[in-house]
This record gives structure tokens, sequence and C-alpha cells, in this order.
């Protein structure tokens, strides 16, 4: 079972088959639904941007508080001040969307810096970055970003500067393992014999032919870290504040209620989070599982 | 313990900790450098509403003993950590060390506590997926897993609390660590430790890495061996198929539990560390978020001096690389 598999392992590594060819009806199943999570979120920022809301967020309604889904005018319902659900959710995405954008751009970037440079360059930076990467990796995240609360001021941009630069160890050791599997085989090799540039090894050959995959992947789990991070701290009441609205700080708002038997204010926010990141999880997940092969069943 | 295990198990042990050591002085380090490039320090807080020009500043440094160069700073601050004095609290005016390692301890039993459950749910699962793959029990058990995952882990907090107290009358309304009652107080304990075990956000990657890894020991050809005599492979695969795997993944969660803790200890207003730490960081007290900071990073750092003793003690020649 094993030999043939490993066979037949090699050989769909280098045949010119398609990816698509054999995938997992699951993997393309996770794609899916994670791809329609992107769009919704990508789409409802859009209209966010644009203030193109089936209400107005801030239009408190004081006569139809915490109104169950599907009321006339309200689909998602309202929250304890008769507020909009679906129009604060939309606009809740504002709180998260481009400093999420800007935490997994700095994991990505600096993460590929040092994986190459580990990788590529070896031993010399290898130590180096070995220790740079279990530092950042001593640190509990949130613990990490309430000292910089401290110190600086509770701002979305420092907190996801945070998330970023400790997301930077998990891409760094997955180049740098890839660059170390891309070694042995003997492109690389006849790159160098054949007098190609090294940056064209690198960024061409090296990132662009077989990294691709695997930076869409940490981008897309990127996200949900992000969402993750931004709900927890206006959760915390460190993010967005009242009465701008953000998922985190709408479960949290909506929470006092929670206790008097009216659920809605705070689920409605808590489930969008809930299917958000699973979508972006999922999305993930299957994409390694597709793009990279490893279904491990 | 064989006397042979014992010669690997001191070299490694002498060397993780000397790792250990480095990394807590970069941990430091890192620490005085966010502070120091923060804009106001303690001073001008004690200096609020005063004519603060260079001079004052300097004249009341000088008063208070603070040294003027960074690095002399920054010396000076762990020398006091060394022995013990993590500064005093501006808030509560006491020192930091011993109110930290007070809470630190409740901290330390939601942790485990909820380490325990996360295995608990885990483990089952990758055993039965890696040993009978993609089936009718397992594929509805990993879908579980994944939304389990992406749980806001303070809205589960929410249900429970509100299942537990409302729907079951077992405790007061009002929330408090000891207004709970007597009778159903181990209850009352054990609720934020198990709405962060399952919470957490770790269950499908603990899954997926348990069963990957477990998956890949059951192809080994020793574990064919194994099956073909007739032993036991739950036997053989035991060591390299799940202990280390746990150990592994187990050290390398320690940090998002500890941020998992910040959140339920709030929630559940369990009086330990992250709360310290929240409070801590609303009130922009510094010694105490440098001191929760930096424990917090000797706890993550004594979880990978852990996995790698189980990892040498299973794999001695490991002490040799």
């Amino acid at each position: 079972m094993k030999n043939y598999s490993q066979i037949s392992g090699e050989i769909s590594e280098f045949s010119e088959q398609p990816f698509w060819k054999n995938v997992d009806g699951v993997d393309l199943a996770y794609v899916g639904y994670g791809l329609l999570i992107v769009t919704l979120v990508v789409g409802s920022y859009i209209l966010g941007l644009f203030h193109l809301l089936p209400r107005d967020p801030q239009d408190i309604d004081l006569g139809l508080m915490m109104a169950p889904p599907g009321t006339t005018g309200h689909l998602f319902g309202t929250d304890f001040m008769g507020r909009d659900m679906l129009s604060r959710l939309i606009v809740g995405i504002q709180a998260y969307f481009l400093p999420g954008l800007l935490a997994i751009f700095i994991a990505l970037f600096f993460g590929t810096v040092l994986g190459v440079l580990a990788g590529y360059r070896g031993r010399k930076f290898d130590t180096g970055i070995l220790y740079f990467t279990n530092l950042v990796d001593s640190f509990p995240r949130l613990v990490l970003i309430l000292l910089v609360i401290a110190a600086f001021k509770p701002d979305i941009y420092y907190i996801m500067l945070v998330v970023g630069l400790t997301n930077v160890p998990v891409v760094t050791s997955l180049i740098k393992g890839k660059i170390q599997f891309l070694k042995q085989k003997n492109f690389i090799e006849a790159d160098i014999a054949l007098g190609v540039p090294t940056r064209t090894i690198i960024l061409k050959h090296i990132l662009w032919h077989n990294c691709r995959s695997l930076l869409i992947i940490q981008a897309t789990l990127g996200m949900a870290e992000a969402i993750l991070m931004e709900t927890s701290l206006s959760y915390l009441g460190f993010g967005v504040q009242e009465p701008t609205p953000s998922w985190g700080n709408m479960v949290q708002s909506g929470s006092n209620y929670f206790m008097q038997g009216k659920f809605w204010p705070s689920t409605a926010p808590a489930l969008a989070i809930l299917f958000t990141i699973l979508g972006f999880h999922l999305l993930g997940d299957g994409l390694n599982n597709i793009l990279e092969g490893k279904r491990n069943a | 313990m064989k006397s042979s295990a014992i010669r690997p198990i001191a070299l490694v042990l002498s060397r993780e900790l000397m790792i250990t050591g480095l990394l807590l002085l970069g941990v430091s380090f890192v620490v005085f450098i966010i502070l120091f490039a923060s804009p106001g320090d303690p001073f001008s807080v004690l200096l609020e509403g005063q004519l603060s020009t260079g001079e004052v500043r300097a004249g009341v440094r000088e008063a208070m003993g603070v040294p003027r160069s960074w690095t002399k700073q920054y010396l000076s601050w762990l020398g006091g950590m060394l022995t013990g004095n993590f500064g005093t609290s501006i808030r509560m005016g006491l020192p930091v060390l011993p109110e930290v390692l007070r809470v630190g301890l409740n901290t330390l039993i939601l942790t485990i506590g909820s380490l325990i459950i996360t295995l608990l749910i885990a483990v089952p699962i990758a055993l039965y997926s890696a040993v009978h793959g993609t089936d009718k029990i397992s594929w509805p058990l990993t879908m579980f897993s994944y939304v389990i995952s992406a749980l806001p882990v303070f809205w589960l907090g929410y249900i429970v609390i509100y299942f537990f107290t409302h729907k079951l009358g077992l405790f007061p309304l009002a929330f408090g660590f000891s207004s709970a009652g007597q009778k159903y107080r181990w209850l009352y304990q054990f609720l934020p430790i198990f709405v962060l075990g399952v919470g957490n956000g770790t269950i499908s990657e603990v899954i997926r890495f348990l069963r990957q890894e477990m998956g890949r020991v059951m192809a080994e050809d020793y574990i064919r061996t194994a099956r073909a005599k007739g032993a036991s492979v739950w036997r053989h695969s035991f060591k390299e198929g799940l202990l280390i795997p746990v150990t592994e993944i187990v050290a390398s969660k320690i940090p998002f539990i500890l941020g998992g803790a910040v959140i339920v200890e709030q929630v559940f207003n369990w009086p330990g560390m992250g709360r310290m730490a929240w409070q801590a960081a609303q009130d922009r007290d510094y010694p105490v978020i440098m001191g929760i900071a930096i424990l917090a990073a000797v706890l993550v750092r004594m979880g990978s001096l852990f996995q790698r003793v189980v990892y040498v003690l299973v794999n001695p020649r490991a002490s040799k690389e």
C-alpha cells in the first residue's frame, strides 16, 4: 500500500496533469464555502464603504428594540436600541478588513524574506532567524497586544502590526521548509550552473512557481486570525468603540441583554464571526489539500 | 529510569535551559524596547500639569535615581527582575511580582485544565480518523471540530453561563468568584475551564496534526512488522504516534490558550493573570503588564522545555543533534 502510494505520489508531482483532475469533493466543498464567505465579506466591505446600506446603522428606533430576524424592514432584526442589525453587521466589517490586510501583508512579506534568507542562504542566517522566531513565539499574542496597548494607544493598526509580526514565524518556517525541499531537486543547481541571476531564481523559480499557493493559504488563515483578534479586542473594549459597530463590540454590548433571555443582539454578530472565521479556515485548509496535496485521511 | 537515559537528558536539559535563558533575555529586551519607544513615560504622568521643561524632567529623574541612558535603565530593570523586584504597580501600589504570582496560579489551573479538556476531545477524534480514514463517523466529527474552533469563545461563555444560571438555576445571578453557592462551587470553577478548553480555537488544528502524525506512524514499516508478528500495534505506535505529537502541539499552543484565558477570565470574572493584564492595559499600568508578559513568556518557554525533555526521553539519539 505504502509503496504504491509513494510511487504514485512521485509521479503526480512531476506530471503535467492540472491539479483539479484529482480533487477531493470535500475539499471542493470547503473551498466553495470559503469563497462564498470571501465574496460576501469583500462585497459587504465595498457596500459599507459607499454607504449602500439597507438602513442607517445609527438610526435608533426605540419602538422596535431587539426585533427577531425577519421583521419587516429589518431582515436580520434589530439590536437593543432598535438599530438595524444587517446594516451594523455590514459596517462592522470596516473594523477589521483593511487592518487585517495590513497584518497579512506584514506576515507574508517579512516571513518570506526571513524564510528565503534561512532556507536559501542557510547556516549563516539560520541560527539568528531561529532565535527571532522562537522569541516571537514566546509571547502569548493577546498579552503582547495588551502590552502594546498600554504602552501606546488602543489603535487597531498598532494591534494588527503585532498580529502580523506574530504571524511571521509560521510563514518563515513554511517558506524555509519548502526551499530546503526544493533544494534537493536539481533545478536550482541547474539554474546556478546556467548562470541564472539569484534574483530570478528566488523570485521567479522559487517564490512564484513553488511558494505561491503556500502564501495564498497563509493569507486566508491570516485573515481568520485578524478577525479573531479584532473581535476579541473590541469585545474587551480596546478596539472600535460604540456607537461605531464592530462585531466584537456588538457581541459585548448585546451581552447585557443575553442574561435576560434576549439572545439576538449578541448572537447575530457572534454567528457572523463564527461563519466568517469558519469560511477562512475551510478555504485555507481546502486550498492546502488541493494545491499542496496534503490530504491526510 | 535507566541510568543510560540520564546523561542525554542532563545534556539536553542544560542546553535547553541555556537557550531558554537567552530567549527570556530577549523577551525582557523586547518588553523594555516597547515601553521605551512609547510616547510619554511614567514621569510625564508624575509631572502632569506642571511646567515640564527638559530641565525639570532631568531633575526629577536625578532625584528618583533613574539612570539617564537607556542601556543603564535596561540593566537596572533587568537586575531588579533577577532579584525578584518587578517594580510597583501604579494602580494598586503593591509590588508586582507577588500580585502576579498570586493570580498566576489561577491562570495556571485554568490553562492546564482547559488543555486537558482540549486533548480529551481531540485525541479520540484524531485517533479514530487516523485509523478509519474519512467515514460516516469521522467526517461529522471533523466538521464539528471546525465549527467549534471558529466559535467566538466569549459568546460560548455567555451561553454556558445562561444555561447554568437561568435554565438550571445552579448559581446566583450576581457573578463573582466567591458568590457561587457552596454546593456547586466545583462546577462553577469547572465551567471556565470547560469553555476555554472547547472554545480556544485550536481543536481543529490539534486534531489535524495528531491525525497526520498518527497516520504517518501507522504507515511505517515497523508497525507493519508488529502487526505481522501479532504484537500490539498500539504499544508500538504510542510513543511516536501520540506522545510526541501531543507534547509538541501542546507546547506550541500554550500561547494561544494563555491568550484565550484573557477573554475567558473576563467573561467569568476569573481572578487570573489575563484579567489583571486587561485591567493593567486599561489603566496603562506598565509594571504590571510587563511582569505579566514576562511571566507568560516563562510559562511558554517551560512548555517547550518540557516538550524537548519528553522528546529526548523517547528518542535519546536526538540529544546528539
